[in-house]
């Protein structure tokens, strides 16, 4: 954390970082040269150049590429990049897909309403004014939210901590439950706490994956904003059921706001003694510190982020062993996502009778969704587990006028696509596992009849050719050849090796790929040359 | 350990807990294919090549994976073999076939893979079908710019072994991976090209490297398969440390060459030992005998530079001799005609004046067996006891105080032991330098559990791997100890029982360091701040285990026997000798200056370190030598230059030895060579030294001939003929025969081995040994069971080889050296090596690739002192003793104090002994080239 945190803190003070500041650092922290280079050469949040006085970071991923015409779009972009003082990058995702199409201005993130018009451009451009999360109605109760007011907050882990049964009642609560976990994955909570638990080497840690960076996933953004106590006190709790006096929020760069609004909750919370040496009156210290990641979608896998903590280039490790038993710095490690631990304390505060009832049928609890692409509204909605599709998409204002669904990604840009019959299916992680896609996220991302499916698809390939960290090698050569295939496909002239090809490569990357990047990395592609075969040029 | 059953590809197989499936498979007989993985490595688990059904969701890469109870394991099956097949396809649509590894040695181990999975066709072609990456990357650089290695980043699989080799392996920590994604390479630092990097050039990337994409770059010829090579498996000829090497040759030169396994480097190299081995087929190689024509008497320096330090000509750019110069001051001769002129002399001078007249320089560079011929020669042959080597000018300091105390000279413990010591100090040393191999295993220590203490002048690469790094003032190495030994005996971190049971003399020492040495002293002597010489002794006093490593910085010093005592004080008072882990242990120079030293290289003992004074030795060695000895002891070496000079040396014979540059005072030893009656030299240039001979005898290099040598760690270590010798030239053991014969000593020996079963039964460490039992890998001495085992690793675990079996606690107060700045001289002069280069560079500055590595003399200083004296980094300085001046380059260097100058001694147009002081330490006889006062001015 120490060099990461140096480097980040002289990038912010100097705009650069000359390889005479670099060599200085090396030299201050006793670290090789070359392990500086491999930091600052991997994370995009360092440059090596002096900046322009405007740069701006273009979203070129899927609903910013479905908000933007892209034949408009690139004139005016090559129009910007005339100006001296201007320089245009085109990035991934930033996490903003509700406001698409978006843009960040020095690290702000702006959204001009189109990005064909220059008029609309270049007033966000010189002059950001930070995007709110629209809409936003910090007014709006949150189901999950147990508490009326302020004074109620860390009701919770206080009762516990008084009936001095936390780490009991939490395994059991969250076992109960049958909570899984929302970064993605869907791992037991319950059983991973318990895990972490049971482990006897110290210290342990608890942390906080606030990384999420996949195409169509913002909800943890919102959760951070607006019920960052929530966040903290399920840390908390974790903190006191594993036995863990160190919390860190691991937080994407691209989230200035949420981080604010996270250190304003922070502080209210040493204040009111919840956080500390004698944490909510445990007589155990626990407190958690934020730690904002240096940029990159791998570092939202969890080894990744480990490693990135421990000031090496984000790259997966091999599992086993898994963090729980040898995480970071190799101890002991606790690693759940914003919502997982939002929901944990909602869950531990009224039981899991409480969490079943939320939800109707054979489904239980609550999940909070992104939905974005073509819907009226994109935006965050806590839903009952199990709504359909066809719900969630009339809760986001249904689709814009005379557009019908074609397809949708039901989690994410790792998801399999779905097609229109499958809107009714329930949002859940079974049932969507059934229908031959996952829930992952929770990102729903919405596709009307007009769009090329084909681009669209591309585009997911090219995201994760983009964000692979190049550790392994089916990953880093086998998404770049995908690329240059579809690319020849698009153009006309792929061979049909090629695309049987494309399908022996995504058996040897989900077989050989160190981390779920480079497994996952062709389903979409896949699945549309299984749901949409027509939709491949010829 | 627990032990773990799984069954691999249908077998059982049990292991140790922790093993992998990829060794637990080997160990079956079953190889599962790998690019990124290597037996000696770390596993990285990046290429997925060894993957493995574990019957998981996923596959699994067996280099990684740990072996659990009751795996069932499939290695190969269909399946696999598919993804392999993709995983070799997508490599190979990357990489330019064939490869720089490909067309030399023929060994690319992806267009292996590629051929196994018909991805290459027999003609070498690549069966192409999807490529559409090939254009990009055959757009990323090749990087020419090391010396020695050639980077092609094209064939990089990014398999990241140059990485572990680098960082892992030699811990020089200067390759790593710069990008993310498919634009991620290696890079070397913050991403220069690799010679503008602080790569040291030891190849251990190039070798480690399955592609093209780190290859040597030839140094004679170009490298060819090895199977079209003539290999043969032997040993470095540079330093003392021995590395196992194996040389491949074609047309009597040697084409490339490999590290070796073996207990000594396990397979590593440093820059010299890889690269540095061509001066053996250089041109000015000598190839027949000479003989001084009668108009270049009275005898005087030929070349320019030998003629005087401060050349007029400065356009000249400097470098090896220029034998247009001093060619024509000889004549060729036969070796008979030459032998007979020897012999003539030397009788002539012996009846005239006597034996004592006539002195022998041995070298350290020589075999085991030359040394002890050549002594036997001066011994027998010319009656003397003047006979001496360049252990005089290294460790003759350390070994005075080892014998005294402990009654032995040798290491206690090998150097490859520190993995087990729980505290390494090393001092007075620049091992990354001077015993490059070494010091990977120091640094690797480190990494791992070693606490690493580093005390000397000049920070060097160990300091980054070191808990406790103390920058010492030049010269007060005493004062720094006593206070180091103060605090251990005044917080009671001593080894009470150790030392009462093994040791003599504790009063005497706790009363001098107690009463003296005070933090608070020796800090205001030595530079080092109190706190840091409390913690240090701390650090030693709370191990369990230490060892003591130290090289010329200790011993070069008027104070070196008193240096090398107090660090056998602190070894012996915190009992750690003759334990795993623990020992004193000089670093050894020259590749056999311990076997030259053992042979009996030394004025007052013979071979064994059998004292000449006692007269039982002497009649032992009258009997088997058949002639009558000297009973005096003879003279050291600076003591025999100054008997030339004073014309009570008349004659002689200097064997592979340059004293010239390498001995203190040129301009004084410049006088002495001059004024000899006679002198013969042996060697395979024609050095500065032979420009003074009147009769020069071609030598063969170490590459030419068969002999032993003993390294650092007493292993003795069989150097085999690699090549013939050119011409005319003879093994140096030959030429002293010869020259035997004609002073009429019978010296018949059939062969080298017959040399060293002579030499071996006359002593006690070596008996038993020979060259038929020494295997490719040597022998420690002592060797109790020759046939079997490998020789005693640690001494002294019961008792000391002294009279009483005790170990001698010697107190020293401390004493400033001989030559203190002053206002006309205000700065410290130290001398020393560079990585690059080898003593008096007779063979590195004629080696392509270590000349270009380091071209020519320089002067490190600290850029402040720089600044202050107006010099730019680069400028020339003149640099003035009270003997002499030199004119050479100011290098910048951070790791030098203010007030201390440093100049390697290898450069003959900047000759640093120029400047050096000859006042010797009074017990070995050692010149204080670590210290002696010098004015800097700009040129």
């Amino acid at each position: 954390m120490k060099i990461l945190r140096e480097l980040t803190r002289l990038q912010h003070e100097l705009g650069y970082l000359e390889d005479a500041t670099l060599r200085q650092v090396a030299e201050r922290m006793r670290v090789p040269l070359y392990r500086i280079e491999g930091l600052v050469s991997f994370y995009p949040m360092f440059r090596r150049t002096p900046p322009p006085r405007l740069h701006v970071n273009v979203c070129r991923d899927i609903c910013c590429r479905m908000a933007r015409d892209p034949n408009a779009s690139a004139p005016l972009l090559d129009q910007l990049r005339t100006r001296d003082d201007i320089e245009i990058r085109e990035v991934s995702c930033l996490g903003r897909c509700d406001a698409a199409p978006a843009l960040a201005i020095n690290g702000t993130p702006v959204a001009p309403r189109t990005m064909h018009d220059l008029q609309e451009v270049l007033p966000c451009v010189e002059q950001p004014a930070s995007l709110s999360n629209e809409p936003n109605e910090k007014t709006r109760r949150w189901k999950c939210d147990p508490y009326a007011d302020a004074s109620q907050r860390y009701g919770t882990v206080r009762s516990l901590v008084e009936a001095g049964t936390v780490a009991a009642t939490c395994i059991e609560r969250l076992e109960q439950s049958r909570l899984r976990g929302m970064g993605g994955a869907g791992f037991p909570t319950g059983r991973k706490w318990e895990l972490v638990f049971q482990e006897t080497a110290t210290p342990k840690y608890v942390i906080c994956n606030a990384d999420e960076s996949e195409p169509g996933t913002f909800k943890d953004r919102v959760i951070l904003d607006e019920l960052p106590h929530l966040v903290i006190e399920g840390m908390l709790l974790a903190g006191l059921t594993v036995g863990a006096e160190r919390g860190i929020v691991f937080l994407r760069h691209e989230y200035g706001r949420e981080h604010q609004a996270l250190q304003r909750a922070l502080q209210q919370a040493r204040a009111a003694g919840v956080l500390g040496p004698n944490a909510a009156n445990s007589d155990q210290a626990f407190d958690i510190e934020v730690f904002v990641s240096p940029g990159g979608y791998i570092l939202g896998e969890e080894t990744a982020l480990l490693e990135a903590l421990e000031d090496k280039r984000g790259e997966p490790r091999h599992k086993p062993p898994y963090p729980g038993t040898h995480g970071l710095w190799g101890q002991p490690t606790l690693i759940n996502n914003v919502e997982t631990f939002a929901l944990a304390t909602s869950i531990l505060h009224h039981g899991a009778t409480w969490w079943e009832q939320q939800s109707e049928g054979d489904f239980s609890g609550l999940k909070f969704v992104s939905i974005s692409g073509d819907v009226v509204h994109p935006g965050v909605h806590e839903i009952p587990l199990g709504t359909t599709v066809r719900e969630l998409i009339r809760l986001a204002g249904g689709m814009p006028d005379g557009e019908s669904l074609k397809a949708f990604l039901p989690g994410g840009a790792s998801s399999n696509f779905l097609t229109a019959a499958h809107a009714d299916t329930p949002l859940d992680f079974d049932r969507m596992q059934q229908a031959g896609s996952m829930l992952g996220t929770g990102a729903v991302i919405v596709l009307s009849e007009r769009r090329d499916l084909f681009d669209m698809a591309t585009s997911l390939v090219r995201f994760f050719r983009n964000e692979s960290c190049g550790k392994c090698l089916p990953c880093r050569l086998g998404t770049e050849q995908a690329t240059e295939i579809l690319q020849c496909i698009q153009a006309g002239n792929a061979s049909s090796e090629q695309l049987q090809f494309v399908e022996a490569l995504n058996d040897t990357l989900q077989q050989t790929s160190i981390c779920g990047l480079g497994q996952v990395a062709l389903n979409p592609l896949l699945s549309l040359l299984k749901h949409f075969p027509d939709d491949v040029p010829q | 350990m627990n032990m773990i059953t799984l069954a691999i590809d249908g077998q059982k197989v049990t292991v140790p807990e922790s093993t992998t499936i990829w060794q637990a498979a080997r160990q079956l007989g079953i190889e599962i294919p790998t690019l990124c993985h290597a037996p000696d490595m770390n596993p990285a688990g990046v290429c997925r090549m060894c993957v493995v059904d574990v019957r998981e969701r996923a596959l699994a890469a067996s280099c990684v994976r740990e072996c659990q109870h009751g795996m069932d394991v499939a290695t190969s099956s269909p399946d696999l073999e598919r993804h392999r097949r993709v995983l070799t396809q997508l490599l190979l649509a990357e990489h330019p076939t064939p490869c720089a590894r490909e067309e030399t040695t023929k060994d690319c181990q992806l267009e292996q893979l590629g051929r196994r999975y018909g991805l290459i066709d027999p003609g070498g072609v690549e069966a192409d079908s999807l490529t559409p990456t090939a254009a990009r990357a055959a757009a990323r650089p090749s990087d020419l710019s090391s010396p020695v290695i050639a980077v092609d980043h094209r064939a990089c699989i990014l398999c990241d072994r140059c990485i572990r080799a680098c960082n892992d392996i030699q811990s020089n920590e200067v390759i790593g991976r710069t990008g993310k994604g498919h634009a991620s390479r290696i890079a070397f630092d913050l991403d220069q090209p690799m010679g503008e990097s602080s790569c040291v050039s030891c190849g251990e990337c190039a070798s480690a490297c399955p592609t093209g994409a780190l290859t040597h770059k030839p140094i004679t010829l170009p490298i060819v398969p090895r199977d079209a090579l003539t290999s043969v498996d032997t040993i470095c000829p540079y330093c003392g440390v021995g590395c196992a090497v194996t040389y491949h040759c074609q047309d009597d030169q040697i084409v490339f060459a490999e590290g070796r396994d073996s207990r000594v480097n396990r397979g590593r190299l440093c820059v010299k030992g890889r690269y540095g081995w061509d001066y053996t087929s250089h041109p000015q190689r000598l190839t027949t005998p000479l003989i001084r024509r009668e108009e270049y008497y009275p005898k005087g320096p030929l070349s320019d530079e030998v003629r005087s330090s401060l050349r007029k000509d400065r356009s000249r750019p400097g470098g090896i001799v220029d034998y247009q110069q001093v060619m024509s001051a000889f004549r060729e001769a036969s070796w008979d005609e030459a032998i007979e002129l020897v012999g003539r002399r030397l009788k002539e001078i012996l009846a005239r004046h006597g034996g004592s007249a006539l002195a022998g320089f041995g070298s350290a560079k020589c075999s085991n067996e030359e040394a002890y011929l050549f002594q036997k020669l001066i011994r027998a042959g010319l009656g003397t006891n003047n006979v001496d080597h360049c252990t005089r000018l290294c460790h003759a300091s350390s070994v005075a105080a080892l014998m005294e105390t402990i009654g032995s000279g040798a290491v206690t413990n090998v150097f490859a032991d520190v993995a087990r010591a729980e505290v390494a100090l090393v001092t007075g040393s620049n091992t990354p330098a001077n015993h490059p191999v070494a010091a990977t295993f120091m640094k690797e220590a480190a990494k791992r559990h070693t606490d690493l203490i580093l005390v000397d002048v000049r920070r060097n690469a160990l300091a980054d791997f070191a808990k406790h790094f103390a920058q010492i003032r030049p010269g007060t190495d005493v004062a720094f100890y006593n206070g180091v030994m103060h605090v251990l005996i005044r917080d009671s971190l001593i080894d009470r029982d150790f030392v009462a049971n093994r040791t003599e003399g504790f009063d005497a020492l706790e009363q001098l360091v107690l009463s003296d040495y005070a933090p608070r002293r020796a800090s205001s002597i030595c530079g080092v701040s109190e706190e840091q010489i409390v913690a240090i002794a701390h650090t030693i006093g709370r191990a369990r285990s230490m060892m003591i490593f130290w090289g010329m910085g200790i011993s070069q010093h008027t104070t070196g026997t008193d240096n090398a005592r107090c660090l056998i004080s602190l070894c012996l008072l915190t009992g750690n000798v003759g334990r795993p882990g623990t020992g004193l242990h000089p670093l050894r120079g020259q590749n056999n200056v311990q076997g030259a030293s053992d042979a009996g290289l030394i004025p007052i003992v013979y071979p064994d370190y059998q004292s000449v004074s006692q007269s039982g030795n002497r009649e032992k060695f009258e009997r088997a030598w058949g002639r009558p000895l000297d009973p005096a002891p003879g003279l050291t070496v600076v003591e025999i230059m100054d008997g030339a000079l004073e014309r009570s040396i008349r004659g002689m014979i200097i064997m592979g030895e340059n004293p010239f540059l390498s001995d203190p005072n040129s301009n004084k030893v410049r006088q002495a060579l001059a004024a000899l009656d006679f002198l013969v030299v042996h060697d395979i240039f024609l050095t500065e030294t032979a420009e003074f001979a009147d009769v020069v005898l071609p030598a063969a290099s170490f590459f030419e001939k068969r002999g032993t040598y003993t390294n650092t760690d007493r292993r003795v270590q069989l150097g085999r003929r690699v090549l013939p010798p050119p011409g005319d030239a003879r093994e140096d053991w030959k030429i002293l025969c010869d020259v035997g014969r004609s002073i009429g000593l019978a010296m018949d020996y059939e062969s080298a081995s017959d040399v060293f079963d002579e030499f071996a039964k006359l002593t006690n460490n070596y008996r038993g040994l020979s060259h038929d039992n020494l295997g490719s890998t040597g022998k420690l001495w002592p060797c109790p069971d020759p046939r079997t085992g490998d020789g005693t690793q640690i001494l002294f675990g019961e008792r000391f080889p002294t009279p009483n079996g005790k170990g001698k606690l010697v107190p020293c107060p401390y004493q400033p050296a001989n030559e203190l700045p002053d206002a006309q001289y205000s700065f410290i002069l130290s001398t020393g090596r560079l990585l690059a280069h080898w003593h008096t560079g007779t063979m590195t500055r004629r080696s392509r690739a270590l000349s270009e590595i380091e071209p020519g003399p320089f002067a490190a200083l600290h850029p402040a002192d720089l600044a202050e004296l107006g010099v730019s980094d680069g400028a020339r300085i003149r640099v003035s003793s009270r003997r002499g001046s030199i004119e050479l380059a100011a290098r910048a260097d951070r790791s030098i104090d203010r007030g201390v100058i440093f100049i390697p001694f290898h450069f003959r147009e900047a000759a640093a002994n120029v400047l050096t002081t000859d006042a010797l330490d009074p017990y070995g006889k050692i010149p204080e080239f670590k210290f002696c006062a010098v004015r800097v001015e700009r040129v």
